[in-house]
């Protein structure tokens, strides 16, 4: 079984709610939040962030590069070909912040860093302009298929360089104007609760996270590598069975059974009618497989398929499944070979990654 | 609006810069009301002296039209201190 | 990954005409869209002037056939106005629609009504008409909702990468095409004007007054405008297969990294330079072969000479036509890429090419004049379209003639 492995992940680096930028522990030490908004587990930028820098840099972009730091550093690829970035809502802290003064000051004395620094490309300009990488550069800000998106590009780069190096990542804040305006419309659950209880709560909707994750891909295997990437798969608002249909054609076409799947990286978010699509589609042909999940440690968002990827690689890099992510425990094979990660974003969109490990 | 002399100018603008433009952890040895704002001193760049431009109109009423004036304007906190002492609206 | 990607059609709505004849007209007049702001509501009415849609939300929702209760944001209307026309153009049926990606460009989506009914928003006790723009401040909104309302499924994409963003739509597009992703994708951008835009950049202080001068010495910045552009990209199999002449082929395009400063160019032009470089060698062209470049020329002090720089890099001492037509459009931001893009297919259909007005004086580092006069009868093969941006984002496609 099996396709020809095309592209690998050849290093990682993931600020997130729990202390994942810190690769010498993997989910062991969860942290916990008991309103339902999740915020970064932030390192000391100082040890990825000269000073000079850092003075005028907002909290996400912060995150971001240090993300994007620890990645290069992790892939030893310290001149990527190029940097990709996704995001759902962009920086949305330092829009609200400039819109607040625009109207506050009643569009009077306004200085412009909250605005420069409020465009959706502003990571991937100032990872760029760090490393002085002149090469490919592109944002995708698409809400829940944005890092999708991106991961798309990449692959067709890599297409057309097959010895190149891309930089692609994502990130999403929890910001506050996020949360006001989306709670009318039943995002974020109302009840507030515990994180770890999320799947114990069958409401509407979710808690709302944040993160920010960077990966080296390529088409070549090195000592770095994580993992390999097999393939990616984006259905948009499915009707009747085409969630189902688009899932058995997406493993047949990459001559993978059901069956060898050793493990589903779940995006089940707490919200009940969401969640239903997604285990409808597990109990019809995976229900046997064995299944982890995450958004109870990293909160919903855009681009949290980022951080299903991470773990995923995590997963396959380590060798372990981490206690806190295990859902269903059926026998696990002695080296996990193939996990799929199966994300959604509000029930709307639905996302469908194969990767594989490597001997 | 009261008016300070250049000395206490000096002060205000100093306090007002390190908090206004996120100095606390780039001030570098010497720094004084001499030290040059832009390149070899301080390192301010062009969007710091957007930031400035708008310190002088919030805090002292002065407007500067064009960003190019600034660079006179901006080369220290003296010749800022100077040119708020001589502009500033006169009550 | 030797397919060719053909523009089968396009729509276009600007501050110089409501679709692809009326702009076209406005090109060849020299009529442009400059003028005192009427339609947004800021306190700079009286202070700034810019090149906007003089229609009213309401007028444009009649325009595209929607209902205001849809909740479309004037980026998004602007968007179905010029999407619709574009699908017609091509004469897609509503199967190939389905069939069909889209990717599509912003900034800023819909901020124009998110800052409208910030504070309604912002009080979760609150109900009313202003719950259906919600979700307005992010980008892929607008996507969402021009794909859900034409139909299309297959491929959603929103690109913000600022000013160059509908010149990466294009890019992407063309590259979904090439990797037998898609067989067609419509692929432009979108941007209406808000107060969030137009004081962002009076506090960068980039915002000329007057009508913005492109690739003069006396010019001191730029125009903002709103609008909206799309071009339906398709295999070479689907037009073999339809038997209908393309009216372009988008033949190269380059996308690169100036890495210099976040909001500024560099000063030798290096990102513009190299973005023109690798649109020529994927199209498989030398310099020379070029015989138009529709210039990003904002007007900004330093947008033009990072520019002229990197043309001079590029073309040596021989300079092909160029022209910026911001000062027709202003500065359409996320659409400015597909809306010049057009531009260049119109140039390429009638053998013109559209004047850069405004121009006087020469700018003494760089040497170099842009066509000021309309030229008619130009043979254009090859045309390149730059479009460049904050964050370093630097991109030019290069189009020809079929």
């Amino acid at each position: 079984m099996g396709e020809k492995v095309e592209y690998f992940i050849n290093g990682a680096g993931i600020i997130s709610p729990q202390k994942t930028f810190d690769s010498n522990v993997f989910l062991t030490d969860v942290a916990q939040y008991d309103k339902n908004v999740l915020t970064c587990i932030t390192p000391d930028f100082k040890a990825y962030i000269n000073p000079i820098q850092m003075r005028r840099l907002s909290r996400m972009l912060r995150i971001g590069l240090s993300a994007a730091t620890i990645c290069l550093r992790d892939s030893k690829v310290f001149m990527p070909d190029g940097i990709v970035t996704a995001t759902g809502y962009g920086f949305l802290d330092e829009t609200a912040k400039f819109l607040g003064e625009v109207l506050k000051q009643n569009e009077k004395q306004l200085t412009p860093t909250y605005f420069m620094q409020s465009t959706s490309n502003a990571l991937a300009g100032l990872v760029a302009l760090t490393i002085k990488c002149m090469g490919y550069n592109n944002t995708f800000a698409s809400k829940g298929y944005a890092f999708e998106n991106a991961l798309t590009d990449v692959m067709m780069q890599l297409n057309e360089n097959a010895s190149a190096n891309f930089l692609v990542g994502a990130y999403d804040e929890a910001a506050e104007v996020q949360y006001k305006a989306s709670m009318r419309v039943e995002h974020f659950k109302k009840e507030c609760i515990n994180n770890l209880s999320l799947f114990e709560t069958p409401t509407k909707g979710s808690i709302q996270g944040e993160g920010s994750a960077f990966f080296m891909l390529t088409r070549k295997q090195s000592v770095s590598t994580w993992c390999g990437l097999l393939d990616m798969h984006v259905v948009y608002k499915p009707e009747g069975n085409e969630l189902n249909d688009a899932l058995k054609t997406f493993l047949s076409k990459n001559h993978i059974q059901p069956k060898d799947i050793d493990l589903i990286v779940s995006g089940a978010s707490g919200d009940i009618d969401h969640d239903a699509i997604l285990d409808s589609v597990i109990q019809s042909s995976l229900h046997t497989t064995f299944q982890t999940r995450f958004k109870h440690l990293s909160g919903e968002y855009c681009t949290a398929t980022a951080f299903a990827l991470w773990l995923g690689a995590s997963m396959l890099k380590n060798q372990t499944v981490p206690e806190v992510v295990k859902v269903k425990k059926t026998q696990l094979p002695e080296r996990l070979k193939n996990i799929l990660v199966l994300n959604h974003y509000m029930g709307k969109s639905f996302t469908f990654i194969l990767l594989t490990g490597l001997d | 609006m009261k008016q300070q002399t250049i000395d206490e100018l000096i002060v205000e603008l100093r306090e007002e810069l390190i908090k206004q433009l996120n100095l606390e952890d780039t001030l570098p040895e010497g720094f004084d009301e001499n030290t040059p704002l832009f390149g070899e001193g301080l390192g301010l760049d062009s969007i710091d002296s957007l930031e400035l431009v708008v310190l002088l109109d919030r805090n002292y009423g002065i407007k500067l039209k064009d960003p190019k004036e600034g660079r006179h304007v901006f080369q220290s906190i003296r010749t800022m201190a100077e040119y708020i002492a001589k502009n500033r609206p006169q009550v | 990954m030797s397919h060719r990607v053909f523009i089968t059609g396009f729509g276009i709505i600007t501050s110089i005409g409501k679709n692809a004849e009326e702009n076209f007209q406005s090109l060849v007049k020299g009529n442009y869209g400059f003028g005192p702001l009427e339609v947004l509501e800021t306190v700079h009415r009286n202070s700034l002037s810019a090149c906007e849609v003089k229609f009213a939300d309401k007028e444009l929702y009649e325009q595209a056939g929607v209902d205001a209760k849809q909740g479309f944001t004037r980026t998004s209307v602007l968007g179905l106005i010029s999407l619709q026309e574009a699908i017609n153009d091509a004469g897609l049926t509503h199967e190939e629609v389905k069939t069909s990606g889209l990717v599509s460009a912003t900034t800023t989506g819909g901020i124009r009504e998110f800052e409208k009914f910030y504070y309604e928003l912002m009080d979760p006790e609150l109900q009313g008409d202003f719950v259906r723009f919600t979700d307005t401040a992010t980008s892929g909104e607008h996507c969402e909702r021009l794909a859900d309302y034409v139909g299309i499924k297959k491929y959603l994409g929103t690109i913000s990468t600022a000013c160059s963003s509908s010149a990466n739509a294009l890019m992407h597009g063309a590259q979904l095409i090439k990797n037998n992703k898609l067989d067609r994708v419509i692929c432009g951008g979108a941007e209406a004007l808000s107060k969030f835009t137009v004081n962002g950049f009076n506090a960068l202080m980039i915002l000329d007054k007057d009508h913005c001068r492109p690739f003069d010495s006396s010019r001191s910045g730029l125009n903002l405008g709103e609008g909206a552009c799309y071009l339906v990209l398709e295999s070479e199999a689907e037009v073999n297969r339809k038997k209908r002449k393309p009216i372009a082929e988008l033949k190269g395009y380059g996308n690169a990294n100036d890495a210099f400063h976040q909001t500024a160019s560099s000063p030798d032009g290096a990102g513009a330079y190299s973005a023109m470089k690798l649109a020529l060698s994927s199209a498989r062209l030398n310099p020379d072969e070029v015989d138009y470049v529709n210039a990003h020329g904002t007007a900004t002090e330093n947008n033009d000479l990072s520019e002229g720089l990197g043309m001079k890099r590029v073309f040596g001492n021989t300079i092909p036509y160029f022209s910026s037509t911001k000062p027709y459009t202003g500065h359409t931001l996320a659409a400015a890429g597909s809306v010049e893009a057009a531009y260049c297919l119109m140039a390429i259909k009638h053998q013109m090419i559209w004047p850069n007005l405004n121009y006087k004086h020469m700018m003494p580092e760089l040497g170099i004049e842009p066509i000021t006069t309309l030229k008619q009868k130009i043979d254009l093969k090859n045309v390149l379209s730059n479009s460049f941006g904050f964050g370093g984002n630097t991109s030019s496609l290069l189009l020809a003639s079929v």
